[in-house]
């Protein structure tokens, strides 16, 4: 038996080693706000926070969380920055849009008024196919709007 | 507590997938979250110090922290330590696709006969990967010395290309460790790195430069089985490159004379 | 009375004819300009769900019981199967089907007698002869995916390989051809050749790009009963539904797709796709849920592409730019089965020329089948056309703008069809602006950075057509809902489709719900591809609110004791000329539990028009000479697509396009291994989507005027116009940059050192020497 601190709460949960976090969050907890789109580290949808830092879910064994906190999209569902994304029109299929605002919110935790520069070096590993980066960008501007 | 099946798992941003490939196996994973420290003081770095909160350290020489700024992604910085950076595996899709290649303990590199724009200039007769390491590079520019749960070593020296009797690059034992970094502080340093895109992308060509009292010291990344020292820029001309990537060692050109350049050589 | 009529539609470059039942009283086109809901910015309506991570996505369809399938595929691009050995597979931990290709099925019945659920049982779609790598071979369903892929591992394969054919250009000398080539002429080449007093000529190439929508090809299958459930993440609701009724010889009533959300298509999902037969087939086999979702990797691999092309272009010019003569030979280097797309329709439709001669060849190749891709054949062939007209410009000394306005097509000149609205011109006068910066981009250059401006000009369809319907609800607490089975790929259709309802209506957005993403909950719609949503969906939805509003203005006219022509919908109120205003609730109220119910269809498309739609992109790029790096770092597009509906979503859509664009031409491209012909680029590293640090500054502009002939809205699609001439204006940017012309796409490193160096060489020869 496994114990995780997940947004606020601790859950019990069973899984073989080798469970990947999303996949506790996902399939254990219903937690399917967090997205997995490549399943190996490189596109950031699968983003959540450890103790506050944004981490890829999908890569990241479930029994190495330990005490640290898991924040998900859940989570995080009063963010200014979830009115923010959806005002500057900053998602088109929103499938990585979890993972943005994921990696958003930490940024802003650190930075509250980010520029430019530093916008784009810290969403730079959450891709979008849809490519609403600049929307992304003017969200994470704006966010306090 | 390492080897015999059991392997050290730190930020596992590159061992938890080549676990889940079958590339590497193990039956325990040892968690070295708690045990490797992660610091910096007095030129010392923990080898479990994360990239990301190296990117920010303004002890860290100028190198270092760029290398660690423009590596991978964020989140993949702020999972991986410089300890694993070290001792990551080549980015080679035939090495990571599970071809039997030379570095997988087979006869042929089938990048050299095939697709290999991202493969070796340097060392790659038998094995054209390319090591994807931009940290290695800054810390061999940077003269740096690595402990181990075994020894000391030049950084250097951890790395080997791989033989016909031994297909490793990196050249420590089964169960030793990367515990901590010794960076000396030089006058000026840089790392300069191509890449295919602004962000998120393994070198290219990667350089890195550091000045101290008796001279320059140069490495790069992404061009050989290994990070490559560079005696200097005159080295650049031995380089070996393939057909497809001949377009390196310009790159390599024209970036270390702007390296040397921005270090005042 | 409603009138039987055929009219013509195109998807993609393709046309058909359609028969379509016209009703009477065809509702007048809204005056151009922002009305109050249409033409107005809206935000998604279903932003909260999707941001919050609320929304359902077929990724997310989790049911009791639901098994879980691994797919083996060909690492080989041609072989064949000596043996198929499932038997450790089948009694592996887990396991409850496999499935192998139907002739093997066949052959091994006699030797599998067991139990019928675990097989081996037969699939259409595996294969004992692949012909590409990662065509799928066999497939094992079992409770988790762990087990499904360990199970997977323990089948036995014996090959024989054969050697792949990978290349276009030696599939054409080999005769191995989709379909015939397909051949244009109109005027006289030759003639027109003999008449320039320049002719340029150039070879261009394009790559292999991957779809890579952020949610892979996924499906659940469930059946209820004799009806299947399909859960599947496509563009197109209602071609799945038949294609698996086709399939399985079930009524297509027996067949319920649905699609709420889906994380993203760009053409990769047009059709039912393997994974959903296989799904449907484990299901059937087992009585149980099966979702078949693709690994990344997979993705990468077996569900379609950009093909690449070769283009060997001609074009010959008067001194002062006047286009006498456009000439191309066209590969598409298409893959194993696919399509072959209309690469040589800009050159055909974008320039009034005369004398123009096209050939297009489809290669079929033991290489991943091709599948639509935004905009497909124009992306590549607008490519090679705009770079080829800026060769042509700069050897002219003629401005590449003024060249394009002297060669500006009135008309299609292929079979002299009128437009139904162009507005290209006006594009070129608002991107004066943005032409004019050149002198000033060009002198911030400085070592090693060189600076530069260029543009390309756009063509593609957009019109969409029949059929498609809608209906309308307006219930007693005066909301509406507008019920119809199409799909929202992310393009924010749902919310367009509101706006258009609430504009008919004069209702305010928020009382506007949009039910749709189910073949069981909604009339016939149609495929979300080849910009086809807002015109072909749009103009049903206003047809079926415009149905329910008479509903309204009818008996409102008889409780209020007006006349109707004196009745309008306004603000959620019924209004009167004499200034009666009674709240819809009120109305509506009257009936209790009863609703008014408005229907609509999508009419005809304009006899005898051609549809398309025009645009043009300026590029700012800098390139340092001495790295081969290129950063776009400014691009200004100008579309003309008719009336804008959400002119938020509408800039969304363009930037988005255009970051696909920069994609293909700096750092996408997928990669073959020259044995096998697998695929190396799988993984998200290796092929490498642009990230946010890659994007320019982006400047949006619409015409935004209702194109007069086309429906009841004058809108056009606009999915894919933005990513069409993007790739051609910043290869221009980098002429103008640097002097290299780079020919191939895309403008990797070692492409941009080769150009230069091309350059350079060409510098160094001696006066005289030949350029061609």
């Amino acid at each position: 038996m496994l114990e995780l601190r997940v947004n606020g709460g601790a859950f019990e949960l069973d899984a073989p080693v080798g469970t990947s976090l999303a996949d506790a969050l996902r399939d254990r907890l219903g937690l399917t706000g967090t997205k997995i789109a490549c399943n190996e580290g490189h596109c950031g949808a699968c983003t959540v926070q450890l103790d506050g830092v944004p981490i890829l879910s999908c890569i990241t064994l479930v029994h190495s969380v330990g005490e640290r906190e898991v924040t998900t999209i859940e989570g995080l569902r009063d963010h200014p920055l979830v009115e923010a994304f959806v005002r500057a029109d900053a998602l088109q299929c929103g499938f990585c849009t979890p993972g943005q605002i994921v990696s958003a919110a930490a940024l802003v935790e650190t930075d509250p008024e980010p520029d430019r520069d530093v916008i784009r070096h810290a969403m730079a590993g959450n891709l979008c196919r849809c490519g609403t980066y600049p929307r992304v960008e003017e969200a994470i501007t704006t966010w306090r709007a | 507590m390492l080897g015999n099946g059991s392997v050290g798992l730190a930020g596992g941003t590159d061992l938890v997938p080549l676990l889940r490939d079958g590339i590497v196996r193990a039956d325990t994973l040892v968690d070295l979250s708690r045990g490797v420290p992660r610091g910096v003081a007095d030129g010392r770095i923990g080898a479990g110090a994360t990239l990301a909160e190296l990117e920010v350290d303004p002890q860290v020489p100028d190198a270092l922290r760029e290398a660690c700024r423009l590596a991978a992604s964020p989140q993949l910085r702020a999972m991986g330590t410089i300890g694993g950076n070290l001792r990551q595996a080549t980015r080679c899709w035939y090495w990571r696709l599970k071809y039997p290649c030379y570095l997988h303990g087979g006869d042929r590199c089938h990048a050299r006969e095939g697709e290999h724009r991202e493969h070796a200039i340097f060392g790659n007769e038998r094995c054209a990967s390319a090591h994807p390491s931009d940290v290695a590079a800054a810390l061999i520019a940077l003269r740096s010395r690595a402990r181990t749960t075994r020894r000391e070593l030049a950084v250097e020296e951890l790395y080997r290309l791989p033989t016909d009797d031994d297909r490793d690059v990196v050249a420590l034992a089964a169960d030793e460790l990367i515990v901590e970094l010794e960076v000396p502080t030089p006058r000026a340093s840089v790392y300069l790195k191509a890449m295919d895109r602004q962000r998120w992308a393994f070198p290219l060509v990667g350089v890195a430069a550091a000045r101290f009292e008796d001279g320059v010291s140069l490495a790069l990344a992404g061009v050989a089985p290994i990070p490559w020292p560079l005696a200097g820029a005159a080295d650049l001309e031995a380089a070996t490159p393939l057909p497809g990537t001949a377009y390196k060692v310009e790159i390599a050109r024209a970036l270390v004379a702007r390296a040397l350049a921005a270090v005042g050589a | 009375m409603a009138r039987l009529i055929k009219t013509e539609k195109e998807v993609e470059g393709r046309y058909t004819e359609q028969w379509v039942v016209v009703e009477e009283d065809v509702l007048d086109q809204w005056p151009a300009g922002a009305r109050r809901v249409v033409g107005r910015p809206a935000t998604r309506v279903d932003g909260l769900q999707r941001a919050r991570g609320e929304a359902r996505y077929t990724a997310d369809v989790q049911l009791p019981g639901m098994l879980h399938t691994a797919v083996l595929r060909s690492p080989h691009g041609r072989a064949r199967v000596k043996r198929l050995d499932v038997g450790r597979a089948m009694q592996a931990p887990g396991v409850r089907g496999v499935l192998t290709p139907r002739e093997l099925a066949a052959r091994d019945a006699a030797d599998w007698p067991g139990e019928p659920s675990v097989g081996p049982h037969a699939s259409e779609v595996l294969t004992c002869e692949p012909g590409y790598a990662g065509a799928p071979v066999a497939a094992v369903g079992a409770e988790t995916f762990g087990q499904a892929l360990a199970a997977l591992s323990l089948v036995r394969v014996d090959w024989e390989i054969l050697e792949p054919l990978l290349d276009g250009d030696q599939a054409v000398r080999r005769g191995s051809l989709l379909g015939e080539p397909r051949r244009y002429e109109r005027g006289d080449l030759d003639r027109g050749l003999a008449e320039a007093d320049l002719v340029v000529e150039a070879k261009y190439r394009t790559q292999v790009v991957l779809h890579n929508a952020l949610e892979t090809h996924q499906s659940v299958c469930r059946w209820e009963g004799d009806t299947l459930e399909v859960y599947t993440s496509t563009q197109w609701i209602w071609g799945v539904r038949r294609e698996v009724a086709e399939a399985l010889g079930i009524p297509a009533d027996r067949v319920r797709v649905v699609c709420e959300y889906m994380g993203g298509g760009f053409g990769a999902k047009n059709d039912a796709g393997d994974h959903t037969f296989i799904a449907a087939e484990l299901a059937r086999r087992t009585g149980r849920p099966v979702r078949c979702a693709l690994t990344r990797r997979d993705e990468n691999r077996a569900t379609g592409n950009r093909n690449a092309t070769i283009q060997r272009l001609v074009a010959g010019a008067r001194s002062d730019g006047t286009l006498t003569a456009l000439g191309g030979e066209f590969v598409n280097a298409v893959g194993y089965d696919g399509f072959s797309p209309f690469t040589s329709g800009p050159m055909q439709l974008l320039y009034g020329c005369p004398n123009v001669r096209t050939v297009d060849y489809g290669a079929q190749l033991n290489t991943p089948p091709n599948a639509a891709f935004r905009a497909p054949g124009f992306v590549e062939g607008t490519f090679g056309l705009e770079c080829l007209l800026d060769e042509l410009a700069a050897r002219l000394d003629v401005d590449p703008l003024e060249l394009r306005r002297r060669n500006h097509a009135d008309h299609d000149a292929s079979d002299e069809r009128p437009f139904s609205s162009k507005r290209l011109m006006e594009c070129y006068r608002r991107a004066e602006t943005h032409w004019a910066r050149r002198a000033e981009v060009r002198a911030r250059s400085e070592a090693p950075w060189r600076r530069g401006v260029g543009l390309a000009s756009q063509v593609w369809y957009g019109g969409g057509g029949p059929p498609s319907y809608a209906w309308v609800r307006v219930g007693p607490d005066g909301r509406a809902a507008v019920i119809t089975a199409m799909q929202d790929i992310g393009t924010g259709s749902r919310t367009a489709m509101a706006q258009i309802a609430a504009e008919e209506l004069g209702l305010p957005l928020d009382r506007v719900d949009v039910a749709l993403g189910d073949s069981a909950r909604g009339p016939y719609a149609s495929i979300s591809a080849g910009s086809s949503t807002i015109p072909s969906m749009g103009p049903a939805v206003r047809s079926a609110a415009a149905d329910a509003a008479r509903q309204i203005v009818e008996i409102a006219a008889q409780r209020y004791d007006r006349e109707e022509r004196v009745l309008s919908l306004r603000d959620g109120h019924v209004v009167s000329t004499d200034g009666g205003s009674w709240p819809l609730e009120e109305i509506a109220g009257l009936l209790g539990d009863g609703q008014i119910l408005g229907k609509g269809a999508r009419g005809p498309n304009p006899a005898g028009m051609r549809v398309l739609t025009f645009g043009v992109q300026v590029a700012e790029v800098a390139v340092d000479v001495e790295t081969g790096e290129v950063r776009v770092e400014r691009l200004a597009a100008i579309h003309d697509v008719g009336r804008v509906i959400n002119p938020l979503g509408a800039r969304s859509q363009v930037e988005g396009g255009i970051i696909q664009a920069l994609g293909h031409t700096l750092s996408e491209q997928r990669l073959l291994d020259p044995l096998t012909g697998d695929v190396l680029t799988q993984t998200l590293d290796a092929y490498k989507l642009p990230t946010i640090a890659d994007v320019p500054e982006i400047v949006v502009e619409f015409v935004d005027q209702p194109d007069t002939h086309l429906t009841n809205l004058g809108a056009k699609g606009l999915g894919e116009p933005p990513i069409v001439p993007t790739a051609a204006a910043i290869a221009n940017a980098i002429r103008n940059a640097t002097g290299a012309d780079v020919r191939s796409l895309p403008v990797s490193r070692e492409e941009m050192l080769r150009a230069l160096r091309e350059t350079r060489g060409r510098a160094e020869e001696p006066v005289g020497a030949s350029t061609a």
